[in-house]
């Protein structure tokens, strides 16, 4: 392992797949903090920063960008692959909504001030971002958002309600869709909207989740005055914009690495539970195995067509089905066999790695977040078989 | 039971129906489960008495041992209403004892009454139906152990099963539901009894298991009715899209199999079922309830989207509870596989 050289950041892109695996795995074997290996629940940035500014220091914090901005300016195909070999080794999750949303973003659509003024920020750890773009009432039917902007001289005002904004108590700053135009069709009158937190107005309100963990946020704008020049885009285009970001967010949704963390961990405890060489389970066992396989393939012809150059069409959507379900069977099982301690609250003895209660309920959210899979069915029947309706 | 007509079996599970919102008031909230939870001993010892006085805890001890003689289908009756209600008092595992107490010919009137809860600490692994035997084998996942005065301890002596009173250091560990399991090693007192059949009665509480789990299953689904009826997205109720719709459907059709299960359960157990025949019966029912108790709560969840996974939003609280009631007194898996070691041959 000692062997392997870590090359500098800018030539990480030029590697062969394999060579950068390897690489990958040399370099968080040498830098990722022991402590934080598998956290039983998503980290705050009082816990995580460190890692994130490790990664910063190393110039590795933001695979996607390309190089001109301060990123790697990995492939995704190399992307995936580090978030594989990331999740091999237990890497928590970083807060990213600046680097995995807001940076490509900013780069795509942002004028030369806009990249200037927030890439930097995310690249030291000074902006930490949170996305706001859910509502109490806008949920699967995002464009029905209301939180409207109201322009005001050099300043936009802002009113309404923000939810489900994941780590926003962690967060300086929030990309927000807003409603600038009340009279356009829905999707027509959406804006893409820079806010710092600190700007008064603003109440972020944590609420616990199912995992008893304060992971997602309630955030309130209260005649918020954002200056003008934090527009992303043009006016009333926001909803392409964020539209656009959602494919990489599906095929990212769609890794099966998840459902590989878990079926390492099923195998585990079904040792641990001494049913490991039941038939029953074994058969179990063996569906969801092929299940994992085939699904690691399908996903692998996704892959090949981004190395292609190629964009992916609306039926990656059936990645994000397959994967998110996979996951959930998979936990599902982890209950079935293990007797009582389907009901601890804590990792069974104490071990992280056999952590099946939390992770059966972190199972749940997936089918949720990133378009329900009711969504991603209803975009299947009606844009990949143009069924009639 | 006396011969009772159908009539009257009907009168007197609803009349325990009702006599359920003592506990369970019918409409309100889930302030005190939610006070309770994740606190020591998990429940209220107030309450346990109040269970006691009402009859329940002694509902199936024949009146001359202070019992109500009522039979298994009022039993699950009324463990059906508090798992409606998530009633964290300790129904099954103290009817249990007051069931052993009695089979021992011991004094049980403080357990019957509610003052004392003693526990049966009868496994010494996970997902098992097997007494534990072992004098000195660490006792576990003993149910609300927090709030225990004290354990009865089965012991193997000479090739028969006897009864001791114990006491023993507990290791406490939370459950999802905001309740604690135990386990410890018995330091046994007074010996009860020199011979005592237990599989009779781990059978009733397996069922009641299942009852149990059945309220639950039936108040988180009819919450999540009342949600695809009033959430509208896209300009519409959300129970307008027919994919949801279908999905309610199967919701339904795996409750009705389960009130099936456990009420021709009881029924069976009621009319006399003992040995394999009581043993099929109740697998049956346990199996069922387990797997349809956890696939239900989960779906709740889903079809509620954003809000079901909050904790402040009831329907989480149903999930978290069938995760720990699903696999108590044996899985899925262990009932299924008793049902066909059990089942009567061609009755297919
Ligand atoms: C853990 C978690 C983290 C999140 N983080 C963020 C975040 O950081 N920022 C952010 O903006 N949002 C976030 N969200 C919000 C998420 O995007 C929404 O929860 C999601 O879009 C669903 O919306 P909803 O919760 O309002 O459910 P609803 O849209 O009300 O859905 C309720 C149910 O109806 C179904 N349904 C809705 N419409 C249809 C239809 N047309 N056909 C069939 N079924 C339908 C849904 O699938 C679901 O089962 C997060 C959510 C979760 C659970």
């Amino acid at each position: 392992m000692d062997a392997i050289r870590i090359p500098a950041p800018g030539e990480l892109d030029a590697l062969e797949d394999d060579q950068f695996r390897h690489v990958v795995r040399a370099f968080v074997h040498a830098h990722y903090p022991a402590h934080l290996r598998n956290p039983p629940k998503r980290l705050h940035w009082a816990e995580n920063q460190e890692w994130y500014h490790i990664l910063a220091r190393e110039g590795w914090l933001c695979p996607g960008w390309p190089k001109e901005h301060g990123g790697l300016g990995l492939s995704p195909a190399k992307q995936i692959i580090l978030t594989e070999e990331y999740e091999r080794h237990g890497v928590a999750r970083c807060n990213d909504h600046g680097i995995v949303m807001l940076g490509p973003l900013v780069i795509q659509y942002g004028t030369a001030a806009q990249r200037q003024e927030f890439l930097p920020k995310i690249l030291t750890g000074e902006h930490v971002w949170c996305q706001g773009y859910s509502e109490p009432n806008a949920g699967s039917d995002l464009a029905a958002l209301r939180t409207e902007a109201v322009l005001d001289g050099d300043h936009y005002v802002v009113n309404g309600q923000k939810i489900w904004t994941t780590l926003a108590m962690d967060a300086n700053w929030i990309f927000l869709l807003v409603r600038t135009d009340k009279h356009a069709k829905k999707q027509e009158g959406i804006s893409f909207l820079l806010v710092d937190m600190t700007t008064p107005g603003i109440t972020v309100r944590p609420i616990i989740n199912l995992e008893l963990h304060d992971e997602f946020c309630e955030v309130f704008f209260d005649n918020v005055r954002v200056p003008k020049a934090n527009l992303v885009g043009q006016l009333n285009k926001g909803w392409d914009m964020a539209k656009a970001l959602l494919g990489f967010e599906r095929i990212f949704l769609g890794s099966p690495r998840q459902s590989g963390y878990a079926l390492s961990r099923l195998k585990l405890l079904a040792e641990r539970m001494g049913v490991a060489d039941d038939p029953a389970f074994a058969d179990t066992y063996a569906r969801l195995r092929l299940d994992f396989e085939d699904l690691k393939a399908l996903f692998g012809t996704y892959v090949d067509k981004l190395k292609r150059g190629e964009t992916l069409g609306p039926d990656v959507s059936m990645l994000k089905v397959l994967q998110t379900e996979l996951f959930q069977r998979i936990t599902d099982t982890m209950l079935e066999i293990a007797g009582e301690n389907a009901g601890l609250l804590e990792p069974m003895e104490g071990n992280r790695d056999l952590n099946l209660g939390g992770l059966y309920i972190q199972a749940r959210p997936a089918t949720i977040y990133g378009g329900s899979n009711e969504i991603q069915r209803n975009i299947l029947s009606k844009n990949v078989l143009n069924l009639p309706g | 039971m006396s011969a009772a007509t159908a009539d009257d079996r009907a009168e007197s599970i609803r009349m325990i129906r009702d006599s359920a919102a003592a506990v369970a008031p019918p409409g309100a909230d889930l302030g005190r489960i939610r006070a309770l939870r994740f606190t020591d001993p998990g429940f209220d010892r107030a309450v346990l008495v109040q269970m006691g006085e009402m009859g329940w805890l002694g509902l199936r001890l024949p009146e001359a041992q202070g019992g109500a003689a009522l039979g298994l289908g009022e039993a699950c009756a009324l463990a059906e209403e508090l798992g409606a209600a998530l009633v964290p008092e300790p129904l099954v595992a103290a009817m249990l004892s007051a069931a052993v107490l009695a089979a021992a010919g011991a004094k049980l009137d403080d357990v019957v009454a509610g003052r004392h809860y003693l526990p049966l600490a009868w496994q010494d692994r996970a997902d098992t139906l097997d007494i534990a035997a072992g004098r000195d084998a660490p006792r576990c996942f003993v149910p609300m152990a927090a709030g225990a005065d004290g354990y009865l301890v089965p012991v193997r002596e000479a090739g028969r099963l006897a009864l001791y009173r114990a006491t023993g250091e507990a290791r406490i560990e939370r459950t999802q539901d905001g309740g604690n399991l135990g386990s410890f090693v018995p330091v046994l007192g007074e010996r009860l009894a020199a011979d005592i059949a237990l599989d009779a009665l781990l059978d009733e509480a397996a069922l009641l298991s299942a009852a149990y789990l059945l309220g639950g299953m039936e108040r988180a689904f009819a919450m999540t009715l009342d949600y695809l009826r009033t959430r509208s997205q896209f300009g519409r109720i959300i129970g307008t899209f027919q994919a949801l719709q279908h999905r309610a459907a199967d919701l339904k059709m795996h409750l009705a199999m389960t009130r099936a299960s456990v009420e021709s359960a009881a029924a069976a157990l009621d009319a006399g079922a003992t040995g394999d025949a009581r043993r099929a019966a109740v697998s049956r029912a346990k199996a069922r309830a387990a797997e349809a108790g956890l696939l239900v709560t989960r779906q709740c969840i889903q079809l509620h989207g954003g809000i079901g996974y909050t904790d402040q939003y009831d329907v989480g609280l149903y999930l978290r509870k069938a995760m720990v009631v699903a696999n108590q007194y044996g899985s899925a898996t262990l009932h299924r596989r008793r049902f066909m070691a059990t089942a009567p041959e061609g009755d297919e």
